[in-house]
């Protein structure tokens, strides 16, 4: 049998959801590495968004689980690494642009900001 | 996904099970003596409980129970010492144990909450962790000032710190992945509960109206950048602990203002309002929401959710509305029955969510 290829390995990976985040951890771009070798050994190389997190015991066992329903793997091996710390800024594009990081200021806080324009207004006049 | 665990390395970490059951157990005797204290003990011999009923459940419960899941996250031997000291601080008040020793052994474990937070510090420094890490140095402070033989009234404004930051970091944490935002707003806030602290040294009656404006204003962060008000539109569990979270940030803002309003009272109808509109309507609305996440994710077992959660959390929120209620309308007995309703829900959240697991574990189905 053909090892699997590492797109093979993403797309298991996709079905491993953060439980609190409720998004994968490809989406999240917890995945920094994926590799399979000519006998089917695969590695994983994934990180946690933060080492505070308690969850990453459990993801990594999902990720075992889900390398165990990928066909024709041999081997897997999981590792967590710290190195490069995970950033908001590797989360998929697309999704990021989806949630509420660049949406507009609420109404409330527009007023506020006009609000303090106002205030400010005379006393930057004065100097 | 099939959670199979054919192969997988099954350590359950020891520690984790039981010192969660000694949490558990804090928990019994401090609800216990909760109740006997709003007089509906029905007479059965509580001891020193009633006294203990504070420290046994923000060292006892929740400061073991935080703990637990730093420990977790950490993976280092020491990081067990934290909540185990945690615990014997509940068992030593239980026990009846003389004065310093309790304050002593919490002292001890928010030290070594403190630890933990330099250790991820030096890892990946980020606005979300000083807030927790203040939040652990409040706990600290706390412990510090009953083990210096400070009255309740004057470590409890430590403590509601302790766990308010605590749950702010969190979301802060959660914002940030989700895209959410708000890191200087949030610091903002934090720093204002440090100053209301220092304030509360000299001036107890300033300092917890500081502390009250401390709180409406993470509320307003909540309510402005909390990535709840987006992930309430989506299905199951994600659903529920947005849920968890607007109601438990809408006691926050109800806390803050009978702080704000109340000052330095020590005891009475509105120290039991204000201290609980902070400690069960806010921390315990984001202990029901978080555990159903992490409480599975620490015994090694697949998330659990089942709708029925909402049930308990429904019972929290109606009967300390009720509770608070009758302490700032004069009604001794709404009072009594909403803590009667606060501690049935407390049960009925355990009943339900040991229930879903096992459910969950039958069915063999892992995520949501």
């Amino acid at each position: 049998m053909t090892p699997p290829r590492a797109a093979d390995l993403a797309r298991a990976l996709a079905g491993v959801v953060d439980p609190e985040v409720g998004l994968d951890i490809v989406t999240l771009g917890l995945v920094y590495h994926l590799d399979v070798d000519a006998d089917g050994a695969a590695t994983v190389r994934l990180t946690m968004t933060t080492p505070a997190c308690p969850l990453s015991r459990v993801i990594q066992r999902q990720v075992g689980a889900a390398l165990q329903g990928v066909p024709g793997l041999s081997r897997g091996t999981v590792e967590l690494v710290w190195e490069p710390a995970w950033s908001p800024a590797m989360v998929d594009p697309a999704v990021r642009a989806a949630t509420c990081a660049d949406r507009p200021p609420g109404r409330a806080a527009a007023l506020g900001a006009r609000l303090w324009r106002r205030l400010r207004g005379p006393a930057s006049d004065a100097r | 996904m099939r959670a199979d665990d054919a192969g997988d390395a099954r350590g359950l970490p020891p520690p984790a099970a039981v010192l969660l059951a000694a949490g558990a157990a804090s928990l019994v005797a401090g609800v216990w003596g909760g109740l006997a204290r709003a007089g509906v003990a029905g007479g059965v011999p509580v001891g020193t409980w009633p006294g203990a009923h504070g420290p046994l459940m923000v060292c006892g419960v929740l400061g073991t129970v935080i703990a637990v899941e730093r420990a977790v996250a950490l993976g280092r031997a020491w990081g067990w010492a934290v909540p185990a000291l945690a615990a014997a601080s509940a068992l030593a008040l239980v026990a009846g144990a003389p004065p310093p020793w309790p304050a002593a052994l919490a002292t001890a474990a928010a030290v070594g909450l403190v630890a933990m937070h330099v250790v991820w510090w030096r890892r990946a420094p980020s606005a979300f962790l000083s807030v927790m890490a203040l939040g652990a140095g409040a706990w600290a402070g706390g412990n510090a000032l009953w083990l210096a033989g400070g009255a309740f009234p004057d470590v409890v404004p430590w403590w509601m710190a302790f766990l308010v930051l605590t749950i702010a970091g969190e979301r802060l944490e959660l914002g940030r992945v989700l895209g959410g935002g708000g890191d200087r707003a949030m610091l903002a806030a934090a720093a204002l509960v440090a100053l209301a602290l220092a304030v509360a040294s000299a001036d107890r009656d300033a300092g917890v109206r500081v502390l009250g404006a401390a709180f409406l204003a993470l509320a307003a962060w909540m309510v402005r950048y909390d990535v709840a008000r987006r992930t309430v539109r989506q299905r199951g569990l994600a659903r529920y602990v947005a849920v968890c979270l607007l109601g438990g940030q809408t006691w926050l803002a109800v806390g803050g203002t009978l702080m704000v309003a109340a000052g330095g009272v020590v005891d009475g109808p509105l120290y039991d309002a204000l201290v609980h509109a902070v400690l069960v309507g806010f921390v315990f609305s984001m202990v029901f929401g978080h555990a159903p996440i992490i409480g599975p994710a620490v015994l090694d077992v697949p998330v659990a959710y089942h709708p029925a959660l909402y049930a308990p959390l429904a019972l929290l929120h109606g009967a300390l509305a009720l509770r608070v209620a009758g302490d700032v309308g004069g009604a001794p007995s709404l009072r009594a029955w909403g803590s009667v309703g606060n501690a049935v829900a407390l049960a009925l959240f355990a009943s339900v969510l040991a229930g879903a697991t096992l459910l969950d574990r039958r069915r063999g189905v892992a995520g949501r």
